[in-house]
């Protein structure tokens, strides 16, 4: 694929023209564990239906900003947060039950993680939680859901099937259906394809690409020409601070900040101390 | 990384660029090593050396390969010995042993009589489906009862209880799988059956006539002793090891499957089912043949608290004095060997050969039952235990 950023991305995506309000928003935001703070002063907007890419070095905190999107910290010892994240202007901590909160906002891991159930099983999990549907429908969601994601084709015959003889790439192709199955608004990315071959990797990115228009895509990454030939914004981090955002093209092309800049053009600590 | 030995690059090293490996083909004769010291190459001045080292593979691959035919061999010897140890009591009790109810080694006084070619006592009958009933009800009581509280007690360490505190009752758990059997049989005779008898049994006894409730209506001894106590004493000794095993597998649950479940929304008990409780189910199959396995051959804290060891009773409600093969073998062996025909003994080992293959057909059902339940969701840990 070749870079589109380059040009308005908001023509070429087809994206629906920003109507003022961010589909998520975090405001003021400080997290952390027990008497570490991971991230602090975090303020920034999410643009309706774009691909924001949370970029910078390991230890930056993205992942524990990403989590608590969702609220996925909630369970881990010692968590706290201040400040605010809102879903269309509710506040996920107070307006939105978590479950429901986690129904629009789904997540994809790192590492693909199916059920220990059949395909068909996987795909409608979440649908069968939220009682989506009705069980008569299930094997039409897996087939839209599985071809939504290019691989229908691969599993038409084994619906009934381990998940686990699949590929690593099928296997996160799989689960990206099962994020989608339940209609989220706004789905989190960890590193998605790290562990992924570039075939597969393609693929992913072909598809989120695809999805786009209809939701709204946040994507932690340490992949920087990922980060440059898939999103639309990116937020560098740095230290557990929100250092830059911008438009990903014109961060590339010209960051504001001395740290942005030198994180990337590929030096690994962008604040050298030597 | 340091390179003391290299100078750096002039250029900065990208985040592309992999770092270079400090035993790389650079410098190869110091690699690795600190200034001054110089390996030493044994390749082709020793050939004695490469003899030992030849010599010790093949002593690791034998010994390695001998234990492996060890369980085989110990396995089939036992079978073998038992089944020749009992062939003149097949021939002698016929199919009768295992429909029969009178268990007799005849006349101690009178003379030895030869029936098919099989010496015996007169009046010498010996018949096992008392010890066989008894054997599969009171493994069936302890099964059904130990089973839930088990896998409950293994969830609840796992999932609810603080990481310490969890810990502690894993102990526990771990400390009461060793207990000797011996000691849970004195436990449930002075203690255990007499409190069953005094404050549960009589509520028990008085359910309902209704279809399953019913088998609990009927006389029971007033110290306990009996089927159900023997069938609880068997459950409290099988609950440690299914537990401790449902907690080993649970734990093995990988979080980001389990995350997996709650990112999607789901409550936590709805993904306790869909990922947890299939995650282990086969495995908690296996552990449960585990703790069948082991009440099926109680011995001595069944033959202790069962009221009837020794005997040929069949229970005649839920709370009537009984015996297992494993209580009756132990009971039974010391007046056995007063046989001067050898019969009881062999009549015995028949026994103990039916004892064995219900623990294979119990285990060859779990099996069967493994595979047909991880059909279509073979975890990555291989199919089945």
């Amino acid at each position: 694929m070749q870079d589109q950023h380059g040009t308005d991305t908001l023509v070429l995506n087809g994206r629906r023209p920003v109507d003022g309000q961010p589909v998520m928003a975090a405001r003021d935001l400080a997290l952390g564990f027990g008497s570490t703070t991971v991230m602090r002063d975090i303020t920034v907007d999410f643009p309706r239906g774009s691909i924001t890419a949370l970029v910078g070095p390991s230890g930056s905190g993205k992942t524990t900003f990403l989590r608590s999107l969702n609220r996925m910290n909630d369970k881990v010892r010692g968590f706290w947060n201040r400040g605010t994240i809102t879903l269309e202007g509710q506040d996920v901590h107070g307006d939105i039950d978590p479950l429901v909160l986690r129904r629009r906002v789904g997540m994809v891991f790192q590492r693909p993680n199916p059920f220990p159930m059949s395909i068909q099983d996987n795909i409608v999990s979440g649908v069968r939680a939220h009682r989506m549907a009705r069980r008569s429908d299930f094997r039409d969601i897996a087939e839209t859901r599985l071809a939504e994601v290019g691989l229908w084709s691969a599993v038409a015959d084994r619906l009934g099937d381990s998940p686990f003889r699949l590929s690593g790439g099928q296997q996160q192709l799989l689960c990206l259906a099962r994020a989608l199955a339940v209609e989220p608004e706004v789905l989190l990315l960890d590193e998605p394809t790290s562990s992924l071959d570039p075939r597969s990797t393609e693929a992913v990115e072909e598809l989120l690409r695809r999805l786009t228009p209809g939701l709204t895509v946040i994507i932690v990454t340490h992949n920087l020409a990922q980060a440059k030939r898939l999103s639309d914004d990116m937020i560098f981090f740095y230290e557990g601070r929100l250092v830059e955002t911008g438009k990903t093209a014109q961060m590339f092309d010209s960051p504001e900040r001395s740290e942005t800049a030198r994180y990337l053009l590929g030096e690994a600590d962008p604040v050298s101390h030597r | 990384m340091a390179f003391p030995t290299e100078p750096a690059d002039g250029e900065v090293t990208g985040a592309d660029t992999p770092p270079r490996s400090s035993s790389g083909a650079a410098t190869p004769h110091t690699a690795g090593v600190g200034a001054g010291v110089v390996l030493i190459r044994h390749d082709g001045v020793s050939p004695r050396r490469a003899q030992m080292r030849r010599l010790a593979t093949r002593l690791l691959d034998g010994g390695t390969g001998l234990t492996a035919v060890i369980p085989f061999l110990g396995l089939a010897a036992m079978v073998v010995v038992l089944i020749v140890e009992a062939i003149p009591a097949i021939r002698f009790n016929g199919w009768g042993f295992l429909t029969s109810s009178t268990w007799s080694v005849g006349s101690l006084y009178g003379n030895a009589v030869k029936t098919g070619g099989v010496t015996h006592l007169a009046g010498a009958h010996y018949g096992a489906w008392p010890l066989i009933a008894g054997t599969l009800e009171s493994s069936a009581i302890a099964i059904v009862v130990a089973l839930p509280l088990a896998v409950g007690a293994a969830v609840i360490v796992v999932e609810k209880l603080p990481r310490a505190f969890g810990g502690v009752v894993g102990l526990c758990l771990e400390l009461l799988a060793g207990v000797p059997s011996v000691v849970i049989g004195l436990f449930g005779i002075f203690t255990f059956g007499p409190w069953l008898a005094k404050h549960i049994y009589p509520t028990l006894s008085h359910m309902p006539n209704v279809p399953v409730l019913n088998v609990f209506r009927g006389n029971f001894n007033s110290n306990g002793e009996g089927l159900l106590t023997a069938g609880l004493v068997l459950a409290a000794m099988i609950i440690p090891i299914i537990a401790a095993t449902t907690r080993d597998l649970l734990r093995q649950v990988p979080e980001t499957t389990k995350e997996g479940a709650q990112a999607l929304g789901m409550t936590h008990a709805e993904a306790f089912f869909n990922v947890q409780s299939r995650w282990v189910r086969t495995g908690v199959v296996g552990a449960a043949v585990l703790g069948l396995g082991r009440a099926l051959g109680e011995t001595i804290a069944v033959a202790i608290i069962a009221g009837g060891a020794g005997q040929s009773y069949l229970a005649g409600n839920i709370y009537g004095a009984m015996s297992t093969i494993a209580a009756n073998i132990v009971s039974l062996l010391d007046s056995a060997q007063t046989d001067p025909t050898g019969l009881a003994v062999k009549s015995l080992a028949e026994a103990a050969l039916v004892l064995l293959v219900i623990t294979l057909l119990v285990n060859i059902a779990a099996r069967v039952i493994v595979r047909r339940s991880s059909r279509g969701a073979a975890l990555p840990v291989g199919a089945g235990f």
